[in-house]
């Protein structure tokens, strides 16, 4: 246990002292949360839109003022007589609404008067907002403003639950938190470990008395030390810049978030001791931490999209339990009920790779 | 005499690179695999959330407007529920995306013509199914209320005493989707990764063989021989660029073939905007070079320089969606351009008369980025 302490210690004065890894372990991480969650959204308001009112009668004006009205669409100036989809193919606007002729005339004799919406459809997600938004400008016109008198049979009383402001921020700043928390302390556990094989300071380690057990808890146990002081950092910039709060019972995130650490250092000791090449051990780290987190954990969109040939990797990705523990403990509260076999499975996908390090160091000898 | 000691020049840097097998895998392998596995992995599509249902009417309207709402791609049935109670519990379990509960008097409002209001509970966690979610809910029923409508249901709730003069129609939108009517979500994805690849290999590649020579020096002899600066440099990104052109053909026929993007416009426009684009990486690689000492240190940088450059570069999220504050940032940003125009070119079948803006964005960057380092190259070697 001393020795496991006092390798620990020796790590931390190393990053300490080295000004490169202390940006890298402190700084960065939260430059990249308030980055990467303030930029990325995919909920889109004051979309640009123009119209073409080719009726001009009373209907089509007030119809034409809900749209003005709405937060989601900026209406911009278009000659009537220009081509609309001009408009969308230059970026001038993103839809296009056409009132034709005789708007007026249809809606004055009941039934039903068409409009047309032209979505700029180069962007699939965005298309599909664009017409729900409109879609519902039109019903609520249909309901309150074209015939005062009458409302629709059947209504929606829709309730957003656990994020009602549909803040992408509050979506996203947790899976950044956990992305963050899976680069940083992989990466200066990996170089910790491949540096010593690199600079061979690891036969220093060999040939002293040392166990491989302890080796790698001490590097371990100086990461996870790491990876806590990031961990508080950000996790006061999601509770005070982001908004958010802690929803329901947080045990399942502190011991989740232990486990975790635990995980990605061992990750990290791992590529470290099996690469003894800081610049490969860094490429690694990008393509397994980065990339595997990044893309197959459903921090960005829904695991259920990717396709069914390559979701089942998403299972193995640690990242992938963690990000939906920390998004429970801060948005749904489901508590232990919702969360207790993906802490379980963080800590076993740790003790993988805590048993691969093991196995590449047990002989501490200079392998040929 | 010139020709003949830039072609000595150009030769050993291309048997370098061949030689090294890794660079090769960085410039054509590595990004290949990249825009398939972006391409196929992230998509944004919202289909088959699962609605669950507390039916306290339990009568056939109730179940009809059920199947209204489940037989839609959108929502598929996750269950029926005996209490909102139960329904909560199962949003914050995860096992549903949203929730409708339909109230006892239902039916029997919907035939007295009373107008009646559902409950629609949505997990709002991801602000985009959120979003997306409420549009169909809307669709539905805006379709729905007109069929019941045409059916002889009709809501008659005028004010007491007061009888509407005139009825009045409804308004029915048509939406029509404009250059990608399937709703390919990957359409938008690849166009956009295509730029990101460019940039973020190109300057991971420069930076690490400017480097090269810097820390093993061997820069000394190179400067002792009777090459020029520039010849130097030319000769160094040639290579490069060749792997590079190579690299960004291969992805423009995976983006053809694989994942049928329509070529509605002119390629070439696209090659021209990539040039651009591979110059500015490679560029960026360079100035990195200058700032560094070893080739971990580049490689580094490069590694801490991407993050920021894709977040804010449009290509897998929309421009718009991003803080007015920030949205300025994108003019400063290749990827930004290069994505415009890939996007203009391929999907929308636009020409140089309309993305003149975007090429004029990108040029200038490219000749800032590429003079500065080649500036601060030559004078490092002097």
């Amino acid at each position: 246990m001393r020795r496991i302490l006092a390798q620990a210690r020796k790590e931390l004065v190393q990053v300490a002292r080295d000004r490169m890894a202390l940006i890298l372990a402190l700084v960065l991480p939260a430059f990249l949360l308030l980055l990467m969650s303030t930029a990325i959204s995919l909920t889109v308001d004051e979309m640009p839109m123009i119209v073409q009112n080719l009726d001009g009668s009373s209907a089509s004006i007030r119809l034409l003022d809900a749209f003005r009205a709405s937060l989601t669409f900026k209406i911009v100036p278009w000659s009537v007589d220009a081509n609309p989809e001009r408009a969308l193919s230059s970026g001038v606007a993103r839809a296009a609404l056409i009132v034709p002729e005789h708007f007026g005339r249809d809606m004055a004799r009941g039934g039903g008067a068409a409009v047309q919406l032209l979505v700029d459809a180069s962007d699939a997600n965005t298309a599909q907002q664009v017409s729900g938004y409109a879609q519902q400008v039109v019903n609520s016109y249909n309901i309150g403003l074209a015939s005062p008198g009458r409302s629709a049979p059947v209504t929606a009383a829709i309730r957003l639950w656990f994020n009602p402001g549909r803040d992408s921020k509050k979506f996203y700043g947790p899976g950044i938190f956990v992305l963050a928390l899976t680069l940083f302390p992989t990466l200066l556990a990996a170089l910790a470990v491949s540096k010593e094989g690199e600079e061979k300071t690891i036969l220093q380690v060999y040939v002293s008395n040392i166990s491989a057990h302890e080796y790698l808890l001490g590097k371990i146990a100086a990461i996870m030390v790491v990876f806590a002081c990031e961990a508080v950092i950000l996790m006061a910039l999601l509770l005070t810049y982001f908004g958010l709060h802690l929803a329901g019972d947080p045990t399942p995130f502190v011991v989740a978030s232990i486990l975790y650490a635990f995980c990605v250092a061992s990750f990290g000791v791992m590529v470290g001791a099996s690469i003894p090449n800081q610049l490969g051990a860094v490429a690694v780290v990008a393509l397994g931490g980065f990339l595997l987190v990044f893309i197959l954990s459903g921090l960005l969109f829904p695991i259920e999209n990717i396709p069914p040939a390559l979701r089942w990797m998403s299972n193995f990705v640690w990242g992938r339990y963690y990000i939906e523990v920390v998004r429970d403990a801060l948005l749904q509260g489901g508590g232990w009920p919702a969360t207790w076999y993906k802490v379980g499975i963080i800590g076993l996908i740790g003790s993988v790779f805590y048993s691969v390090a093991w196995w590449n160091m047990r002989a501490m000898q200079v392998r040929d | 005499m010139f020709l003949g000691r830039f072609r000595a020049l150009i030769l050993k840097e291309f048997r370098q690179a061949r030689r090294d097998r890794r660079i090769a895998f960085v410039a054509i392998g590595a990004p290949t695999i990249q825009l398939l596995v972006f391409g196929f992995v992230l998509s944004a599509t919202v289909t088959n959330l699962p609605l669950g249902v507390v039916d306290e009417s339990a009568t056939p309207e109730s179940r009809e407007v059920v199947a209204a709402l489940t037989e839609s791609k959108s929502f598929r049935l996750g269950g029926y529920y005996s209490s909102v109670n139960d329904l909560g519990a199962a949003l914050g379990r995860g096992d549903l995306d949203a929730g409708v509960v339909i109230p006892y008097d239902y039916a029997r409002n919907l035939q007295r013509g009373l107008p009646v209001t559902m409950q629609f509970f949505m997990n709002a966690t991801n602000a985009n199914t959120a979003a997306i979610g409420q549009g169909y809910v809307a669709g539905v029923l805006g379709s729905y209320a007109s069929q019941l409508a045409m059916g002889g249901i009709h809501v008659r709730r005028p004010p007491p005493g007061v009888r509407p003069v005139v009825t009045r129609g409804i308004v029915v939108l048509k939406t029509d989707y404009l250059y990608d009517p399937g709703l390919v979500g990957s359409w938008f994805m690849v166009t956009g990764i295509l730029g990101m690849l460019l940039i973020l290999n190109g300057s991971l590649l420069s930076s690490t063989m400017m480097v090269k020579e810097k820390s093993a020096g061997t820069i000394e002899q190179l400067l002792m021989s009777p090459a020029t600066t520039t010849e130097i440099i030319i000769a160094k990104i040639t290579p490069l660029f060749t792997l590079l052109l190579i690299m960004g053909t291969i992805a423009l026929v995976a983006i053809r073939f694989v994942f049928g993007v329509p070529f509605q416009g002119n390629v070439l426009v696209v090659f021209a905007g990539a040039v651009l684009c591979m110059l500015s990486g490679i560029g960026l690689g360079m100035l990195v070079a200058t700032l560094t000492k070893t080739a971990q240190q580049a490689q580094l940088s490069v590694f801490f320089l991407n993050p920021p450059l894709a977040s804010l570069s449009g290509a897998f999220t929309p421009i718009q969606a991003m803080p007015k504050w920030l949205q300025p940032l994108t003019l400063l940003n290749p990827i930004a351009y290069f994505a415009t125009i890939v996007r203009g070119a391929l999907i929308k079948g636009s020409g140089i008369d309309v993305l003149w803006p975007d090429f004029l964005g990108l040029g200038l960057f490219t000749l800032v980025v590429v003079s500065l380092s080649v500036w601060r190259y030559r004078s490092q070697l002097g």
